[in-house]
């Protein structure tokens, strides 16, 4: 079990109901953590529309997830 | 007979105004420039202006040649004297005709501005002092205004309106304090030389909305020599909470036209250029060509990314904000730093994120990233580094955090941007851009003619407000899921709340290969003002 601390922007804080928690969780990449919390949180966006930063960097959605990250998912936004 | 002429004798104002006459015409504007008897607060006596023909002449015609296609406008034509000239002498004549007096007043507007900044004419003032002194005529349209003014305009061949000084387009008393930029200079990282930095300075802003206000504002009042502002769009009283520019008074303008004037009042030494169209892929790198810094204010991702492309292709500097709610995403982008393609390699389409029933903004919230933008502009001009380069900044408004996110370039990008160059190949060999929308006047032709509507809005919304007659209700998601559950020969009408993400699917669907998908323009919403 990993422990992270993941941050939602836009819809995604709108859908989640928060704009960050900590998560336990037993995936090992962004990719499948986003999923899982897809499916708590009933996010509407697909992977391919979003990006993930850990620890205040861009990543790749097949990075390893380690222990106290920091993860933010973004999705892109429009608005001016 | 030329669109723009010198003429070393008198005007006739009967003979300039038949060259404008035209019987598909509905209304003429002119503007009348007059030798005023002082200048800077000196009496003056008569004038000379002398210009080098040559080249004035081309850039006149060029001027005018602009105004008739930015406006849509049937005639123009401006003559300026050249000689000696005595006090009250018509100086500069600009006539317009045109179907409607929208477009004759600005064409008109545009011209003499244009006139005075561009077509370069010396004037020699002699005072009454005896003294005399040549006057560049930039300066002095910056400095004193305009000499007088009288528009004349008949909507009907009857109805004969006359308007005079207290109704000029400009009216910058002669005497108007000059703008004073001591409070900025004072900055060890402005002074003297910072200051003629932005004196030189070109900055093309692309939307006149939420984020454009505050940017145009404080880059006007900083003396940023040249604006241009390009947005296709009118105002609207759903604006105006955010859109700080614009008044009710204002309603149904173009806001680039309305925005221009509200910046020339506040600073007449920046020469503000309105462009009322959209920033397209066609039209977006001709204009930025003239520019150094294009700052991104548009509303949707379709032109985010021209903006981008467009600042990678030319090799401009870039900077980038967008909005959602009480959030907002900066991004500075510089010749060799990261993209807007680094962070998003494929260009996000309209209405597939988020959801185009209003997703709602407070007011402020544009107006703090379009301050950020100012500042990041201003930094760009000085030569200073920016934090927001490489990187994304995210403004989180409810918390007050802040978090810078490194975006590194992309690795395969060596001298220009791989996804650019791709978008750009594409875009080259794409048709046209296919047109889907039909407006809400076409809707019971389409459902008479058999085709099918379909409502893409989620089930929350369909249960809180049905469409009403004979729809089918699958949601944008299902659709996207398998487009093949469609028909691929059958007539369909798409429709959501604003008409957003329906515009995306039918785009989606065309590039699928179905031919026959249609999106309502505006949506429900559009049908139920309809």
């Amino acid at each position: 079990m990993t422990t992270v601390q993941v941050q939602y922007y836009a819809i995604l804080r709108e859908q989640a109901g928060r704009s960050e928690e900590r998560v336990d969780t037993t995936t090992t990449t962004p990719a499948a953590l986003y999923e899982e919390l897809r499916a708590r949180h009933g996010f509407g966006l697909e992977r391919s529309q979003l990006r993930v930063a850990i620890d205040g960097e861009f990543a790749d959605w097949n990075s390893a997830l380690t222990a106290g990250t920091r993860i933010v998912f973004i999705p892109p936004v429009a608005g001016g | 007979m030329r669109a723009f002429e010198f003429s070393d004798r008198a005007l006739d104002l009967p003979t300039l105004h038949g060259t404008v006459e035209d019987v598909s015409c509905g209304g003429y504007v002119s503007f009348e420039g007059w030798v005023r008897d002082h200048n800077d607060g000196r009496r003056v006596r008569h004038l000379e202006y002398e210009a080098y023909q040559e080249l004035a002449v081309k850039e006149g015609e060029r001027i005018v040649d602009e105004a008739i296609r930015r406006f849509g406008v049937t005639r123009a034509r401006c003559v300026h004297r050249v000689g000696d000239l005595a006090l009250g002498d018509l100086a500069v004549w600009v006539g317009v005709s045109s179907a409607h007096r929208g477009e004759a007043f600005a064409a008109c507007r545009y011209i003499i501005d244009e006139v005075k900044h561009r077509v370069p004419i010396w004037k020699k003032e002699h005072y009454v002092d005896g003294d005399s002194g040549w006057v560049n005529c930039e300066r002095c349209a910056a400095a004193a205004g305009e000499p007088a003014v009288a528009t004349h305009s008949h909507e009907h061949a009857h109805d004969h309106v006359h308007r005079h000084a207290d109704h000029a387009p400009t009216a910058h008393p002669a005497g108007l304090p000059r703008p004073d930029y001591s409070r900025q200079m004072v900055l060890k990282e402005v002074g003297a030389a910072g200051q003629a930095r932005l004196r030189a300075a070109r900055v093309l802003v692309i939307g006149a909305g939420g984020l454009g206000a505050p940017v145009l504002t404080y880059l006007t009042g900083a003396g940023v020599g040249t604006l241009g502002i390009i947005d296709g769009d009118v105002v609207d009283t759903s604006n105006l909470h955010r859109q700080t520019l614009f008044t009710m008074e204002d309603l149904g303008r173009a806001k680039a036209l309305v925005a221009a004037e509200r910046l020339r009042a506040q600073n007449p030494e920046v020469d503000v250029r309105p462009f009322v169209e959209r920033a397209d892929r066609e039209r977006l790198p001709a204009l930025a060509k003239d520019y150094d810094v294009l700052v991104d204010c548009s509303d949707n991702f379709t032109t985010r990314f021209v903006v981008n492309d467009a600042a990678v292709s030319l090799g401009k500097a870039a900077v980038l904000a967008s909005i959602y709610q009480y959030e907002g995403q900066l991004q500075v982008l510089t010749p060799g730093s990261s993209c807007l393609r680094c962070v998003w390699p494929d260009a996000t389409r309209d209405g597939t994120v988020g959801n185009c029933a209003e997703a709602g903004v407070l007011g402020p919230v544009p107006g703090v990233l379009g301050s950020l933008q100012a500042v990041e502009v201003l930094k760009l001009l000085l030569g200073l580094s920016s934090p927001a380069e490489n990187a994304v900044v995210l403004v989180d408004l409810m918390t007050l955090e802040t978090q810078r996110l490194i975006a590194r370039r992309n690795s395969a990008c060596a001298g220009t941007c791989v996804r650019v160059a791709e978008a750009e190949r594409r875009a080259r060999s794409a048709p046209v851009a296919t047109e889907v929308e039909v407006d809400i006047a076409m809707l019971d032709a389409a459902e008479r003619a058999s085709y099918i509507v379909i409502d893409l809005r989620d089930d929350l919304e369909v249960a809180a407000a049905a469409a009403p007659g004979p729809i089918v209700h699958l949601p944008l998601v299902r659709l996207l899921e398998n487009p093949h559950q469609l028909d691929a020969d059958g007539r369909y009408l798409l429709l959501c709340a604003r008409g957003a993400r329906s515009r995306a699917a039918a785009l989606a669907l065309r590039d699928a290969g179905f031919s026959s998908v249609w999106s309502l323009r505006g949506g429900l919403a559009a049908r139920a003002a309809g």
